[in-house]
């Protein structure tokens, strides 16, 4: 998990990801930080990412991106 | 059979209904794929054959891909991580192939029908310039009904089992009904087979409320096209014909007239649909929500035509984000540039995509392509100048959360959306421009009292028609931003009430919809994409 907010923050230093928890619904991440993240999620955590992964409830918050990243990298066990 | 004719109101979706509901439930489908087919047919003749041919490669190609799920998942287990990693590449490489394949063929014959035009002229244009004069014939093709939409639906099929959203449907004929459907074939909305197969095969228990609220919708939407759109289009069209005899306020009102009439008619249009799919007990996707309300071109573009973004966004943006080249792309402007200019940079490529998709899809002309550009240009600037406008705000301490700059907002989009519908509607990009140009000439209030607008083909009774039609529009969509059921508050009065407020909505229609001996029929702008 810290490995995600310290990638989240050297995205976008300006948000509170430990916080917040709206990230999609309140405006906070445009799609292009969606683009932006999950690049760098992919190259970090050794997994793929599809279209289909790109929903909001993936990324409303740190903690959903992380649940997010647990259930990718299982089913690549 | 356009919509909003005799035939298919009072014959073809009747006789249909009244077939379904005579019917067992395990048989609706029948009726459904049955009346489908004859919609076409009786449409399109002998093009059926080619939709039908092109349906069965999208069903084969996604039965094809489930397979190879499937093998793959069989085989997997026991296997080492890296192991499997190589047989879950192999097996990939097939389904992209077959995937790839598939959707190309389709979109292949799409380009044949649609845009072989635009290309022979485009060729020839260029082999001109360089004095090897026009080989290229350029034909009439008739295009096949519904040809644009019906396949970015089989693309939609296609890639959605590609990407395991699910299983491919082992029986064609749920792949035919849902790529043919009646209500949807012409313009849309462009619905997901995991939205609608389903409910368009397994049967539904016959409800007074789906038929009375399909019923519903389908006369509102009636309303907005034979009431507004249709009677717009005379003078619209008068004024398109003849721009060069107008200017100012003539050529602003035809423009603001045209927005008003493609309105009433696409989103009248998707009423008819969707009401007609709801007497069956089936829900189709939306496709409008309010557009005008919108406070930038982005938020209008999820708010028109909603379907066509969502495939846009879910296989165009999606599909080349996180594509490899993409990647590529992001790593060498990372390399190479600020982080500032990096996300200026980045959405470029992908937007330009979208947009150009969106423009090209509209149709095979060079301002379709232009009209696509013009909202990724609007897009781009929104972007360059968000963090300049931010500061200007700042300094001049302007509230951006007040009403009246939200007031501000809608307005700026209303106007920029206005221009994009200049060039929809001209003839041609220099007709467009033209138009633009004398629009800022010879501005006189005064042609809103003197008579002028009485010249333009559409009398004083129309124009009243029109104006209060509009208000009432508007009042409808005001109440629906605000989450405000009409249909649900009617149905709850009394049966007085209630059927008194049906009957007027089809008296509405019948009396004052623009048509009969003063009137041409209007074909629905969209059916031609």
């Amino acid at each position: 998990m810290n490995k995600l907010i310290e990638l989240l923050k050297g995205l976008r230093p300006d948000i509170d990801f430990e916080s917040e928890k709206h990230l999609i619904d309140d405006g906070i991440l445009t799609s292009f930080d969606i683009i932006e993240i999950s690049s760098e999620i992919q190259d970090e955590f050794d997994i793929d990412l599809t279209p289909l992964d790109m929903v909001p409830e993936n990324f409303q918050s740190a903690d959903a991106m992380y649940e997010m990243i647990k259930r990718l990298s299982d089913e690549d066990e | 059979m356009a919509y909003s004719s005799y035939v298919y109101l009072l014959l073809f979706l009747l006789g249909t209904f009244v077939i379904y509901a005579i019917l067992p439930k395990k048989l609706e489908w029948v009726v459904l794929l049955l009346s489908s087919i004859l919609f076409y047919f009786a449409t399109s003749g002998k093009l059926i054959l080619y939709i039908l041919i092109s349906a069965m490669t999208v069903f084969g190609g996604a039965l094809f891909i489930s397979r190879a799920d499937s093998r793959f998942a069989d085989l997997k287990g026991g296997l080492e991580r890296d192991e499997r990693k190589r047989l879950k590449k192999r097996f990939q490489r097939r389904k992209k192939l077959i995937c790839y394949t598939t959707v190309l063929l389709n979109f292949g014959l799409l380009i044949y029908f649609k845009y072989s035009g635009l290309l022979a002229e485009t060729a020839n244009g260029v082999l001109n310039g360089l004095s090897l004069g026009q080989p290229f014939q350029i034909k009439k093709i008739i295009m096949p009904l519904g040809i644009s939409f019906y396949t970015l639906q089989a693309a939609s099929y296609l890639i959605d089992v590609y990407r395991g959203k699910y299983k491919a449907s082992r029986n064609p004929v749920k792949v035919i009904l849902y790529l043919i459907f009646f209500p949807t074939i012409v313009e849309g909305p462009i619905s997901r087979f995991d939205e609608v197969g389903e409910q368009l095969y397994s049967g539904h228990k016959l409800s007074y409320k789906n038929v009375t609220f399909g019923l519903q919708l389908i006369f509102w939407g009636l309303f907005k096209k034979l009431v507004i759109a249709d009677r717009a289009d005379i003078l619209v069209k008068n004024v398109f014909s003849n721009y060069g005899q107008y200017s100012g306020i003539i050529i602003i009102l035809s423009v603001l007239l045209y927005t008003i009439q493609i309105y009433a008619e696409f989103s009248g249009c998707m009423d008819i649909a969707v009401g007609s799919a709801k007497m069956f007990g089936i829900d189709l996707p939306q496709n409008f929500r309010q557009p005008f309300f919108s406070t930038s071109v982005n938020e209008f573009w999820r708010r028109w035509h909603i379907t066509l973004g969502a495939w846009l966004r879910d296989y165009v943006f999606y599909g080349a984000s996180l594509s490899g080249w993409y990647k590529k792309f992001t790593a060498m402007i990372r390399k190479h540039f600020s982080e500032g200019a990096v996300k200026l940079i980045l959405p470029l490529p992908v937007l330009f995509l979208v947009w150009f998709g969106n423009g090209l899809w509209h149709g095979a002309d060079i301002k379709y392509i232009m009209y696509g550009m013009y909202y990724f240009f609007i897009t781009c600037m929104g972007m360059f100048f968000e963090a300049p406008f931010a500061i200007i705000n700042s300094k001049l301490r302007i509230d951006t959360k007040t009403r009246g700059y939200r007031i501000f907002q809608v307005i700026r989009t209303f106007i920029l959306v206005n221009i994009g519908m200049l060039m929809f509607r001209a003839d041609s990009l220099n007709t467009a421009w033209q138009m633009f140009l004398s629009s800022f000439k010879g501005v006189n209030l005064s042609v809103l009292t003197d008579g002028s607008l009485l010249g333009l083909g559409i009398d004083i009774c129309d124009w009243s028609i029109i104006i209060f039609s509009v208000i009432l529009m508007l009042t409808v969509d005001i109440l629906k931003e605000k989450d405000f059921s009409i249909r649900e508050t009617v149905s709850e009065y009394n049966i007085f009430i209630r059927w008194g407020v049906y009957i007027a909505a089809v008296v509405l229609v019948v009396v004052f919809g623009a048509y009969g001996a003063n009137y041409n029929p209007v074909a629905f702008i969209y059916a031609a994409f």
